[in-house]
């Protein structure tokens, strides 16, 4: 029964942590807005959940939707941010905002209860996401991880999605050829902050506690890349996979070292640290693409 | 159908383009020569949007488009590549072509089909599939061209698409662009290839440090002593007519 | 106006400090053109080192400093070696994950090895206050502005009177010019690292007597780094001395008058604004932004 459990818990924070990477992608794989600051728009999201379940004694429902609206709207600021400043500035500018949410977050008493958090509410209930079996919260992740990787196909069949690919192949000749760079650009930021919001409301009612020092994280948001990159940035199965390697180690690591040894747990982030590096330099496309142009090789000799 | 009306752009404390006026009609093909440095390519900048005007007028089928962000001037019907070529390197040809048709064609898969047509007509069908980063210099010029046709362009703006091209590339590429004309697209062609531009070109306009010092049929341009000064100490052969 | 006297002196105490930070950080962009996203954890192995020193040998963090500066070289040609080489010419995405890699590497490395508990340096100077008629600072404080300002008009000196100095100011305008002069970028660039990381860690050293040591501390002194970077003008020298004055002066008087509760999201707002409208810096020419470049 435990282990049911312990399993169900694992596979949902695997789906989860690899919906939210997703929702990273779509700006910073599928655009190329590379953001280090995606966790302001988990916190928003997270934040707006546990804001109107206890503060306005809203269904947390209602929550998604308003942490989705928050979010787009900062999202349409930071996009108009990716089209004035490129690559690490804009990265730079990510994490400044993240922080300022952070700092307010943490800081606000009056309406978020600062520096304590906020404890989520469990009141069960369909309306109230409240679940008792976590077989309920699977189904309802999975369709998350569902939803955002049929955004991902989206964007690789679409019109907007292949002028948005020519954005971020080459944005000067995306713009002599007729392509709105800017537009598109915004809108995919935007679309992927509300995308994260929903992720952090949905997390927020999960864990059951809002910590500012948590959500809004440069930790966080750098982990969102993290299992893209390394995963396959730009393909959209590619953050799944990256979050299943990473977040599955990290439980079996969390599961093996108790109390005493807990800080052993963190030499998975610098095995992942180093991950990074090797990653992004040698192996860009990420594991997805890899094994994508291998099976694509190995087909090519099979022809031959 | 394009009006330029005294257009000049700064740069800082550099005039790159001064006070140059032309036109060129529809369906005509205009060339544009000059020395390095004699404000072409800024020109083209200009004229599509890249760069604003300082000062003059870019009119296109008589409506101001000077100050219009790039993509709007495409949409519009004027169309420019690169010099250097800027291919979308981690895509296919056959998805770089299809990204200029969408432009005009919404559905993906009608916008495929113009894609394999505006293939075709540049004879690039047998590297359809290939990663355009994986192109040589030759092919990469072919893509551009063809990547441009397939926004539909009335006017065609092409920035030395002939230079790196070996003789064969050359006659291909001359062949396309002769057939675009045929369709009636105008072509607005720097070079540097005089004896291509000759054969090509209908008129000539001559720019020297931002310019215009001489505008005119080939035959004209290559016995004006002007042109031929300004070209004096570069490797260069102005053909006969 | 009593106050007054208080703030000018913090302020000037403080930016020597953030100087000495941002002065490396503002060398590798210069030279590099990277944004150097660990720069945070070199400061805070600094403070480490400055810690253990004196928690294992009683060693006065005055007295490490001198040790740091060979230290803190090694560790920056290693690491060049190791992660840094080839990023310049890479791709964005290469340069971003290269050093967040590092960073969190880095991060992790302290977690686990030093645990995350909140460490702190008492050599028998922290506890010593000047008074200068109404204004009272720490010997500490003085000593690290000190030091800070000395070891920032060296690096100025050296960059622009020595032939290496000259040598990496010229790579830094024209990369393929000073390749065809002769010169080896990659150890121009190897330079610039080691000697930004240098800056990093001895600032980490003189801090120590004055912040919390833990594995997560440089995260919100290379934040503000990056404010007096940018402010600055990324690259400028002399603009990372003067926007180092201008956050400290942001900080003290906002703590003054705001508390320090909020003065954080105005220099980041700040930030943002400069990065938007004026990504040269304040002190930047207009048009020669090269960010993104």
């Amino acid at each position: 029964m435990i282990r049911d459990g312990f399993l169900l818990d694992g596979l949902i924070l695997i789906l989860l942590w690899g919906a939210v990477s997703g929702a990273w992608n779509v700006a910073g794989g599928y655009a190329g807005q590379v953001s280090l600051g995606h966790s302001a728009f988990f916190g928003i999201g997270a934040y707006s959940a546990a804001l109107l379940a206890t503060r306005f004694h809203q269904s947390p429902w209602l929550g998604l939707l308003v942490g989705a609206l928050l979010a787009t709207v900062a999202g349409l600021v930071i996009g108009y941010l990716s089209t004035r400043l490129k690559g690490p500035y804009f990265g730079l500018a990510t994490i400044a905002f993240s922080q300022v949410l952070l700092i307010v977050a943490s800081r606000w008493r009056g309406f978020t209860s600062g520096s304590e958090g906020i404890p989520v509410p469990f009141r069960p209930g369909l309306w109230t996401l409240g679940f008792q079996s976590k077989v309920a919260w699977v189904y309802l992740i999975l369709g998350l991880a569902v939803t955002v990787y049929l955004v991902a196909r989206y964007l690789e069949t679409s019109r907007p999605g292949y002028q948005l690919a020519g954005v971020r192949e080459d944005e000067d000749a995306a713009e002599a050829l007729g392509i709105p760079s800017r537009r598109l650009k915004v809108a995919a930021v935007a679309a992927s902050a509300a995308l994260t919001s929903v992720c952090g409301g949905l997390w927020a009612q999960y864990v059951g506690f809002v910590d500012p020092f948590y959500v809004f994280s440069v930790d966080l948001s750098v982990r969102f890349a993290l299992n893209s990159i390394i995963g396959g940035i730009g393909t959209a199965i590619g953050p799944f996979v990256g979050s299943l390697l990473i977040t599955s180690l990290e439980t079996y690591l969390r599961a093996t070292f108790s109390d005493f040894k807990a800080g052993l747990i963190g030499i998975y982030l610098i095995i992942y640290g180093g991950l990074l590096i090797v990653v992004v330099r040698f192996v860009p496309q990420g594991l997805v693409g890899w094994l994508g142009e291998r099976l694509r090789a190995v087909g090519r000799y099979a022809r031959a | 159908m394009l009006e330029l009306e005294s257009v000049t752009k700064r740069f800082g404390g550099l005039t790159a383009v001064k006070e140059v006026s032309l036109h060129a009609q529809p369906g005509e093909i205009l060339g544009i020569i000059g020395p390095n440095g004699a404000g072409k390519t800024t020109l083209f900048n200009v004229i599509s949007g890249f760069y604003a005007p300082d000062a003059g007028r870019v009119r296109l089928d008589g409506r101001e488009i000077g100050g219009l962000p790039a993509h709007r001037i495409c949409a519009l019907g004027l169309t420019r590549t690169f010099q250097l070529v800027k291919p979308f390197g981690n895509l296919s040809v056959l998805d770089n072509v299809m990204i200029g048709a969408l432009t005009r064609v919404r559905a993906v898969d009608r916008a495929r089909e113009e894609a394999r047509r505006v293939i075709a007509t540049c004879r690039l069908e047998a590297f359809a599939k290939s990663r355009a980063r994986s192109l040589p210099i030759g092919l990469r010029k072919r893509l551009e061209v063809a990547r441009a046709l397939a926004t539909r362009p009335r006017l065609l703006l092409l920035d030395e698409v002939m230079s790196g091209l070996n003789p064969a590339e050359l006659v291909e590429m001359i062949a396309i662009l002769r057939r675009l004309h045929g369709d009636g697209v105008g072509l607005i062609v720097i070079e540097h290839i005089m004896a291509a531009m000759m054969r090509l070109a209908q008129r000539i306009v001559v720019l020297h440090h931002g310019e215009k010092i001489a505008e005119g049929r080939p035959a004209e341009i290559s016995r004006d002593p002007r042109v031929v000064d300004a070209y004096l100490g570069e490797e260069f052969v102005l053909a006969d007519a | 106006m009593g106050a007054v006297p208080q703030l000018v002196i913090s302020t000037v105490l403080l930016g020597g400090i953030y100087a000495l930070i941002a002065v490396g950080l503002t060398l590798i962009f210069g030279i590099m053109r990277v944004v150097n996203f660990a720069h945070g954890e070199f400061l805070m192995l600094g403070m480490y080192l400055a810690f253990w020193a004196f928690a294992l040998w009683g060693l006065d963090p005055y007295v490490v400093l001198v040790g740091a500066v060979p230290i803190f070289f090694g560790v920056g040609l290693v690491t060049y070696a190791l992660v840094m080489r080839g990023v310049v010419k890479a791709s964005h995405n290469v340069q971003i994950f290269t050093t967040v890699g590092l960073s969190t590497a880095l991060q992790n490395a302290a977690l686990v090895v030093w645990t995350g508990d909140f460490r702190v340096v008492r050599p028998w100077h922290s506890g010593v206050v000047i008074r200068l008629g109404e204004a009272a600072f720490n010997l500490s404080q003085v000593v690290a502005f000190a030091v800070a300002v000395l070891f920032t008009a060296a690096l100025v000196a050296f960059m622009k009177w020595t032939r290496a100095g000259r040598i990496m100011r010229a790579t830094a305008q024209d990369v393929e010019a000073a390749t065809l002069m002769g010169i080896d970028t990659d150890r121009v660039y190897r330079l610039a690292w080691a000697i930004g990381l240098v800056c990093v860690g001895i600032a980490g050293v003189l801090m120590s007597p004055l912040y919390s040591v833990y594995p997560t501390a440089g995260l919100q002194f290379v934040l503000l780094a990056y404010v007096v970077v940018v402010l600055g003008g990324l690259g400028d020298m002399m603009g990372a001395l003067l926007g180092s004055l201008i956050v400290a002066a942001v900080e003290v008087i906002g703590s003054y008058l705001v508390g320090s509760a909020w003065k954080e999201v105005i220099y980041f707002v700040l930030f943002i604004a400069v990065l938007v409208f004026r990504p040269a810096g304040l002190f930047g020419q207009r048009g020669s932004e090269t960010l993104g470049a």
